[in-house]
């Protein structure tokens, strides 16, 4: 009888056990394949298709311009543009790369390209187009260069960095000096302090959790230098956290910052709650307009320690059909022309090196929102990318709550970071 | 003949996508690229994963704790609001109101009442109840309490009106008789009432153990998505998300986690199962 109930079962893990044998797809290695060819020299011409990310309905008629001039220019092409909605864009890509209908162009930032690059559904630009080198800065270009792996994997498209923003009215209760904020991680705890001790604990300066970007920041090294093991849990590293703990204890921060969703400083400081945060160029504006009494009392200036560095792109699929004229359509989105025209309506900026000289990114005119503008353009020039784009989402998540362990005070900073690595250097090699 | 068609349905939708979890649950497979056999490692891993550890305790302190409430407390309602009386349909809906509130929208008001300058916070310390606000979703263990909270809340009115339903067929002879005999409201309730219940409660007993192992809405939403100080109030279903997710989601690990959870939640309805039998023979 027994028996008899227990034979379905053995049948059904036999075959699911033959089944998972036979292997499942591709090496996820990628190395399994022959790397994409480039043929630089067939004619520009056909159909090609081009997806960007939430651009419509706010930058419709820009798109359709940069569009129709780029058919004008290479007469018998026709692009079909596609837009993607904000939310899950990341969930829309992943289907499209499984489906093998990754758009021929498509906007992908350097963490999104890197898995699809490891599978080889990207073009090596570089080798298609020299000279991407000269043309654009050397950070956004270098965002798609990869640890362990040959080429360029996207055109950068436009930069942005973060600066900081600080509530002058708060600073002024505290006694704190608006005009001259800290500049570096422990002259903001001890503003951080000040604030605190100043406002009988009712006012905060810091509230959000540190990161790997904060790691970098300090010096420490994220990763060995063929990009296969994590290293930073460091003692330098767990005497940062231990600043951030103590200072979480002594009540410098709210206590929510442990459950605090992303861009939660942002909003805490819109709601006047915080005296500083970071955001990019563009943020004192937001800040404003979602809280009228802000206004003129935000007062912009260059990131702590390094500005971080973010990039945006176009990454063109390794199967176009057409990839002639999905090479030069990405070229000429990110072109020095059309890149300075969108930065000029949405507050970004360009990332090829001709723009450098354009006044309208160097030059304020006086007004907090375009000091922060030209402080933020002005920071890219020193600004790194903090955080490599190996760390996935579930990294980057088992890396935050181990640090949030580690703040609350439960295990020890030492411990939290061991526990980070280890996890992290699973995840890699999985 | 005529079967086919179902049988397809219940191949393609139901069988194969179990079948296809335990074939993943061997494999390092990714959302893009595939992957390849690696036996029981990700079981292997399994083993050692603190993370796990954790989400299996909260699930199963969430089931242990809602369990007695939620079989109770419905049952006392049910009895309350069964009474013909003037008003007596006001209560009814106010009762079920919270179960046709959506799962994220009750959550979010929560959060918003449990938040460090939330309502409860915010009142407590306006009464001198409280010096600062309680942790109720920054601290591990008031945040499961939270969560736990609002599954009570929420489900009280949904199984209220299952034993609404199973009331209607106590005979209310029964009820006359033993009053007539002198039984007093609270012998009836336990003579007559529950006995009339039982299956039920049973019923209602491995529902809510289900949902109790498989909860996610209501962390989710009150941890911020992130489970709660250190993860360690992630559920096993949260855990499943969180591994899945992305360019890099690991399917083979999440398979392995999601044929962990199936077994989880299918020892305590087996035990439920039988004591139902075994109670129907006695």
């Amino acid at each position: 009888m027994r028996r008899r109930r227990l034979a379905p079962v053995a049948a059904l893990a036999a075959a699911a056990l033959t089944l998972a044998g036979c292997g499942l797809g591709s090496d996820d290695s990628g190395s399994g394949d022959a790397k994409p060819t480039v043929d630089a020299n067939a004619k520009v011409t056909g159909e090609v298709s081009f997806q960007t990310w939430a651009l419509k309905p706010k930058f419709t008629s820009y798109v359709e311009g940069v569009i129709k001039a780029f058919e004008a220019k290479y007469p018998g092409t026709h692009v079909t543009w596609l837009d993607q909605p904000g939310d899950g864009y990341d969930k829309k890509v992943l289907s499209q790369a499984s489906a093998g209908q990754l758009p021929d162009v498509t906007n992908l930032p350097p963490d999104f390209a890197l898995p699809l690059a490891k599978q080889d559904m990207l073009l090596d630009v570089a080798a298609a187009d020299p000279s991407i080198k000269d043309e654009y800065v050397e950070g956004g270009v270098q965002a798609y260069q990869y640890q362990g792996m040959d080429g360029t994997f996207g055109y950068p498209w436009y930069l942005n960095t973060d600066i900081d923003y600080w509530n002058a009215t708060k600073f002024a209760a505290a006694g704190l000096d608006v005009k001259n904020p800290p500049k570096t991680f422990d002259e903001l705890l001890a503003a951080a302090k000040t604030m605190h001790d100043k406002t009988g604990g009712k006012e905060y300066l810091m509230s959000r959790l540190p990161g790997i970007g904060d790691f970098t920041n300090a010096g420490i090294k994220i990763l060995s230098d063929d990009g296969k093991k994590f290293t930073f849990n460091t003692p330098e590293a767990a005497a940062l956290l231990d600043k951030y703990r103590d200072a979480y204890k002594a009540g410098y921060m709210p206590r929510d910052i442990l459950t605090n969703e992303y861009l939660g400083n942002s909003k805490l400081f819109t709601q006047s709650k915080v005296a500083w945060t970071t955001g990019g160029g563009n943020a004192i504006q937001d800040f404003q307009k979602d809280n009228p009494s802000l206004k003129g009392k935000v007062v912009p200036s260059p990131a702590l320690d390094t500005p971080p560095l973010y990039v945006q792109g176009l990454s063109v699929a390794a199967k176009t059909k057409n990839q002639a004229a999905a090479i030069a359509l990405a070229r000429f989105v990110t072109n020095a022309e059309n890149q300075a025209a969108f930065a000029k309506i949405v507050n970004i900026f360009p990332s090829t090196k001709a723009s450098a000289q354009d006044p309208y990114f160097s030059k304020s005119d006086g007004t907090p929102e375009s000091d922060a503008k030209v402080l933020a353009f002005q920071s890219l020039a020193k600004a790194k990318n903090l955080q490599p784009p190996v760390i996935s989402g579930a990294t980057n998540d088992f890396i935050g709550q181990q640090i949030s362990l580690a703040i609350s005070g439960k295990i020890s900073s030492q411990t939290a970071l061991d526990a980070a690595v280890a996890k992290a250097n699973q995840l890699l090699t999985q | 003949m005529l079967v086919i068609p179902a049988l397809t349905w219940l191949l393609v939708f139901n069988l194969w996508p179990s079948i296809n979890t335990v074939i993943l649950s061997f494999t390092n497979a990714r959302p893009i690229g595939g992957g390849h056999f690696v036996g029981l490692k990700n079981f292997e891993t399994l083993l050692h994963d603190e993370q796990l550890r954790w989400a299996l305790l909260n699930s199963v302190i969430y089931m242990v704790v809602c369990l007695p409430f939620l079989t109770v407390l419905p049952l006392l309602l049910a009895v309350l609001v069964e009474k013909k009386l003037p008003g007596i349909t006001f209560f009814r809906t106010a009762f079920y109101t919270p179960v046709v509130a959506s799962a994220v929208v009750v959550a979010l008001i929560w959060q918003w009442i449990l938040d460090d300058r939330g309502l409860v916070n915010g009142l407590a310390e306006k009464l001198g109840v409280i010096s600062g606000p309680l942790p109720f979703l920054s601290d591990q263990w008031l945040l499961l309490l939270s969560a736990i909270s609002l599954t009570i809340w929420k489900g009280l009115g949904y199984y209220m009106i299952i034993y609404l339903a199973a009331l209607g067929n106590v005979g209310r002879e029964l009820h006359e008789a033993a009053a007539v005999d002198g039984a007093g409201p609270f012998r009836r309730f336990v003579h007559i009432t529950i006995p009339g219940v039982r299956g039920t409660m049973i019923l209602i007993s491995i529902l809510i153990s289900v949902s109790a192992l498989r909860v996610f809405s209501e962390l989710f939403i009150l941890s911020g998505g992130k489970g709660g100080p250190g993860g360690r109030d992630n559920s096993v279903v949260m855990l499943i998300q969180q591994y899945s997710q992305g360019f890099e989601g690991n399917l083979g690990y999440a398979s392995a986690l999601s044929i962990v959870l199936f077994f989880v939640t299918v020892v305590p309805m087996l035990v439920l199962a039988r004591l139902n039998r075994r109670g129907a023979e006695a």
